[in-house]
């Protein structure tokens, strides 16, 4: 759920590109405004359904979407390594899929990109971010055979059914030392769709997007910072989303958590907030078993202390399923400075269960 | 109590108060108007400068241009590079560059992206590369800009420097320079004229203000007063003038951008002006200074300066102005020279006039005559300020007039001589000029009335034993050198230089070339094509030719000189086809490259486009000298008016003497007409003098290349009737004013005019 992509039409606005629209919301992403093509937004309803592997590649006629990888790795000496991959798709103009590309001679307008990685290891937060023109071969995505890329970052598949590679480089800049990451990941078990068959709702009035995780990642590989080549393994959690109105205007930021337990099971769970006390909802994903959709009414998200303006623990307790978290970032500033600040962090989780994830938390910092 | 009865004046007079807001606002709406013009240059230039100083940048090893799928390819090697499309509008705009801010992400605040952060996208000059692409352009360019990040460039790749605009040297400064001496003297004419216009009517106020002072206002009090109620009044007529200014500015200054790309070969983009405040603080100063500087007696008349040390003085400004004129060695010196030689011949001509005049007067015998003289005499004196102005704008004017026109015929017939071929191929990517001529040397165009040659450009450096170090120039060699160039017109040099040339035992050199190196005929120079450990070729210089519109040095030698390393820039084909078919011509050598379509242009076509761009640049010259004599010949006009309604009673003697209505409108025209005339008269050896100014110092100074003076007596008829027209007027009113019966007679001492 890494709904940062209006970010990118900011940078067009501010470069002041004439049809971007005004940002809404935190980062626009309440956005919904017309468009002058004839071509409209598509927006998700309940009833919407998740096409594999289609749905892996891109929908140009949602105004948002993003793939997202967030990974709890260990060091060789059992250290543990918190990554972050995201990259992100905001449509500057609808296209239906069945349309032509345009011509990148013309260095189409249709499409920005954004990609972020981060890198969290021993209380140092490594973030970078890139930004792409659609269309042209700089940045894009496709189904089959999977691929996702912006400039030389990419998470492609390899041809080896259910392995993908990830590979990410940043060179140095300013006093920096450059760093990097080659990862290996082995996807099983069934995608998860969230919400109802994969319609997420985002408010009490309709707004949502479509929304499925891959949960069962194994991954394997190197990460180098500067001079220093690690390598690491763990396991990795994957979102796809997409939408075109994602948050209700009024809401103004959200509180995310994917966790995996040492039960086995997992646990998504995020609120936005609002002056109205917010939405709540998540996914119980038992070890076995069929993943169950959480209302507001099944999970509480409490805060119980802060690290500046950022809530960095929580108590977060699914009575029904006997859960009951502490879930902690480690000490450190996970804020990724990109356009838009957020803070994506690793977290540790203690109480009913133990375990690992990571959390993301927006729109405090506008305060 | 003051104040009201300051501005009681005006109640009575409510024309001067007219007269003046009128030339305040005038004055205001020219000098802004040509602030406006200038600062809008020096933007596109210090932009074009600053924004567009050398950035590295990838190019193909191939030579080829970059496109976007070297653009997508260097990015995914994870190199930082961002496109710059600089695309020339086909409607006749500015120069604009498309590019991605989101590509310049990878850079920020990174040197590459210097001036470049915080951009609007508002085609001013830069733009959404997307819009960019969508221009129709009659040129477009795309480079790559690159963030070196430490990723090594790819196979296939180089480093190269994007010169966003070229090497121009001095001139983009000298021009400017130019530009803000004419702004300067556009001021000192408003300033003289605004001066003459406020000093009458405070004249004619001078014994209301001198009772106030008896009545008991202290003096001090009297002057700020009338210091606030001319802030006053300059404040509510500069604001619209200045607003007028800026409107006439923008009406001008479209396609001035392009204008000066054309001047300077370079890349200028459009920008905005400077903000308003400056110009107004500084026209509320001029306005203030000129009116209120030196109004120290209220009580008495200001004395015009009659005495010897002015004369002298004026007379040493000439001689030394005239000599620093020939001698100056630097453009800042040489306007200096130009001021000092304005400032004497401004103070010493209306006494010349009144002296010539006085003379005059003990000369005639018939009376009528003798008030004629003696009235001229009075004339020059008290109008002396806005004679003077109306002169220095007639001479200002004359001079422009006659480097413009001269330029035009001189520019024309250089365009006639350079573009003596019909039609111009350019050599599309890889195609061979030797392969062509050989082609086209078996058609025998020649036996069919053609002609034909070959135009290689690139690079080179040029050592003679005067110069220090070898300079870089433009290469330009043609083979064969054949009847396209033998129409040529040489500065230097004469008809047995072409053959030299073509033979290969002698180069030519451009005129800004010979300007720069002191080259004269028969000098020896040391040519070197590449930077490689080649020699080069020594040869003698066998002639001079006249290069236009451009800055850069350049040498012209026969193709069959360029050592095979030589790296051309540009190539392209001049073709005449006489009596054979251009279709056929074109569509051989298309087969002779295996190219597609090459693109013909003719010559009419590049004729028209150069002349265009010139005509823009002096289009807005003479706008602006025009308005200035326009302003000038309204200010006299104004004046003449004023003045002379204060001397209605005194003329009516006239009809006393038992003159007729209209012998006496007779005699107005007569004094009238003669002022304007004398004034035309003596503005015509400076305006002769300012052009060969131009011509001969100003112009090699700032542009490289000096023009042929020449004068223009059919031009010096048209302003002699401007003169005429403004005597005419002045003499015009004055008899409409004489038919209106006298209510009583005005007391001598009322007005300044009561001079007899």
């Amino acid at each position: 759920m890494k709904p940062l992509l209006m970010a990118i039409v900011g940078v067009l606005a501010l470069a002041g590109c004439a049809d971007a629209p005004e940002p809404d919301g935190f980062a626009g992403l309440a956005d919904a405004g017309p468009t002058d093509t004839g071509v409209p937004f598509l927006q998700p309803r309940p009833g919407d359904r998740i096409t594999l592997p289609a749905d892996l590649g891109p929908h140009p006629q949602h105004r948002i979407e993003w793939w997202y990888l967030t990974a709890n790795l260990r060091t060789d000496d059992g250290q543990p390594l918190g990554l972050q991959w995201t990259q992100f798709r905001q449509a500057l103009q609808p296209r239906r899929s069945s349309d032509p590309v345009p011509d990148p001679q013309r260095w189409p307008r249709h499409s920005a990109w954004m990609a972020h990685a981060a890198v969290s290891f021993k209380g140092q937060h490594r973030f970078a971010e890139r930004l792409a023109r659609g269309d042209l071969g700089q940045a894009g995505a496709q189904a089959e055979p999977f691929r996702v890329w912006l400039d030389h970052w990419e998470l492609a598949a390899t041809g080896v059914p259910g392995q993908w590679r990830l590979t990410v480089a940043q060179p140095a800049a300013d006093d920096a030392p450059p760093w990097r990451f080659e990862l290996t990941l082995s996807v099983a078990g069934e995608p998860v769709r969230h919400g109802q068959q994969g319609f997420s709702a985002k408010s009490a009035s309709g707004e949502g997007s479509m929304y499925f995780s891959l949960v069962d990642i194994r991954i394997d590989g190197t990460v180098t910072l500067g001079e220093r080549r690690l390598a690491v393994s763990g396991q990795g959690w994957f979102d796809r989303e997409w939408s075109s109105q994602f948050l209700k205007a009024g809401q103004q930021g959200w509180d995310w958590f994917a966790l995996h337990l040492d039960s086995g099971d997992k646990l998504m769970a995020f609120q936005l907030r609002d002056e109205d006390g917010g939405f709540r909802a998540g996914t119980w994903i038992p070890a076995h078993g069929t993943p169950v959709a959480l209302t507001g009414e099944d999970l509480t998200l409490e805060a119980l202390a802060h690290r500046g303006a950022v809530p960095i623990r929580w108590r977060l307790r699914v009575p029904d399923k006997g859960v009951a978290l502490e879930v902690s970032a480690p000490p450190g500033d996970y804020l990724n400075r990109g356009l838009y600040p957020y803070w994506e962090s690793p977290v540790s989780v203690s109480g009913s269960h133990a375990g690992e994830g990571y959390m993301e938390l927006t729109g405090y910092l506008d305060r | 109590m003051l104040i009201r009865a300051l501005t009681s004046h005006y109640r009575r007079h409510p024309l001067q108060l007219l007269a003046l807001a009128v030339m305040i606002l005038l004055s205001s709406a020219l000098w802004s108007g040509i602030h406006h013009l200038t600062s809008q240059a020096r933007h596109s230039l210090g932009d074009s400068e600053s924004a567009l100083a050398e950035r590295p940048q990838v190019v193909r090893d191939d030579g080829r241009p970059v496109t976007v799928t070297d653009f997508v390819r260097l990015r995914r090697a994870g190199l930082c590079v961002m496109p710059w499309l600089e695309v020339l509008p086909a409607d006749g705009g500015a120069w604009v560059v498309g590019i991605d801010p989101l590509a310049a992400h990878c850079a920020a605040r990174q040197p590459a992206t210097d001036g470049l952060s915080g951009q609007a996208l508002d085609g001013r000059p830069f733009l959404d590369i997307a819009d960019a692409a969508e221009l129709s352009a009659r040129a477009s360019r795309l480079s790559l800009l690159w963030h070196d990040n430490g990723v090594p460039l790819p196979a296939g790749y180089r480093r190269d420097t994007l010169a966003l605009a070229p090497d121009t040297g001095q001139l983009g400064d000298s021009f400017l320079l130019n530009l803000d001496a004419l702004s300067v003297l556009v001021l000192l004419i408003t300033a003289l004229l605004l001066r003459s216009v406020y000093r009458l009517s405070l004249a004619q106020r001078r014994d209301s203000l001198a009772l106030l002072v008896r009545l008991g206002v202290p003096e001090r009090r009297l002057h700020a007063g009338l210091l606030a109620e001319l802030l006053v009044l300059s404040l509510v007529c500069v604001v619209p003038g200045l607003w007028l200014g800026q409107g006439l500015a923008s009406g001008l200054g479209q396609g001035f951008g392009q204008a000066l790309n054309g001047l300077f070969d370079a890349r200028v983009y459009a920008t905005d002006g400077a903000g308003p405040l400056r110009p107004l603080l500084i026209m509320v100063a001029v306005v203030l200074v000129a009116c209120a500087w030196g109004a120290g007696s209220l009580g008495r008349p200001t004395g015009q300066g009659t005495g010897k040390t002015v004369v002298w003085a004026a007379g040493l400004a000439l001689v030394l102005g005239g000599a620093l004129v020939v001698l100056a060695p630097a453009l800042w010196l040489l306007f200096v020279a130009v001021a000092l030689v304005f400032l004497g011949y401004g103070l010493l001509t209306p006494r010349v006039l009144a002296a010539v005049a006085a003379r005059a007067a003990t000369r005639v015998p018939d009376p009528l005559a003798r008030w004629r003289w003696r009235e001229f005499g009075v004339l020059c004196r008290r109008l002396a300020l806005p004679l003077v102005a109306l002169q220095f704008a007639l001479a200002l004017v004359l001079a422009v007039q006659a480097l413009v026109t001269t330029f035009e015929s001189t520019f024309e017939q250089w365009l006639g001589q350079r573009l003596s071929a019909d039609y111009y191929l350019e050599l599309p990517d890889g195609a061979s000029g030797a392969e062509a001529l050989t082609w086209l040397r078996a058609q025998d165009l020649t036996g069919q009335g053609g002609a034909y040659h070959r135009v290689i450009r690139g690079r080179g450096w040029v050592a003679c034993p005067a110069c220090a170090g070898p300079q870089p120039v433009d290469v330009f060699a043609l083979a064969p050198i054949g009847p396209l160039v033998h129409s040529w017109t040489l500065l230097a040099g004469d008809d047995r230089a072409w053959p030299r040339v073509a033979a290969g035992e002698a180069v030519l050199v451009n005129e800004q070339l010979a300007r720069r190196l002191g080259l004269s005929v028969g000098d020896l120079v040391q040519v070197r094509f590449t930077d490689g450990p080649e020699t080069g070729v020594q040869a003698p210089v066998a002639g001079i030719y006249a290069d236009y519109g451009r800055p850069a040095g350049e040498v012209l030698v026969a193709a069959r000189l360029l050592p095979p390393a030589f790296a051309a820039t540009f190539e392209s084909l001049s073709l005449s086809p006489g009596r054979a078919d251009l279709a056929t011509l074109v569509a051989g050598l298309e087969s002779v490259w295996a190219s597609g379509p090459v693109t013909v242009r003719d010559a009419d076509t590049i004729r028209q486009l150069a002349s265009q761009v010139f005509d823009q640049t002096f289009r807005l010259t003479r706008a602006m000298t025009a308005l200035t004599l326009l302003l000038s010949a309204l200010a006299l006009l104004l004046m003449g008016w004023v003045f002379l309604m204060t001397r209605v009673w005194y003329l009516r003697l006239l009809a006393v003497w038992g003159l007729t209505r209209v012998a006496m409108a007779g005699q107005l025209l007569r004094l009238a007409v003669g002022v304007a005339l004398a004034t035309w008269l003596l503005a015509l050896p400076l305006g002769i003098g300012l052009t060969w100014v131009l011509v001969a110092r100003i112009n090699p100074m700032a542009f490289g290349w000096a023009l042929p003076m020449a004068v223009y007596p059919g031009f010096w008829l048209v302003l002699a009737g401007v003169a005429l027209a403004v005597g005419a007027a002045i003499a015009g009113l004055m008899a409409l004013a004489l038919r209106r019966p006298a209510l009583r007679p005005t007391p001598a001492s009322l007005s300044a005019g009561g001079e007899r």
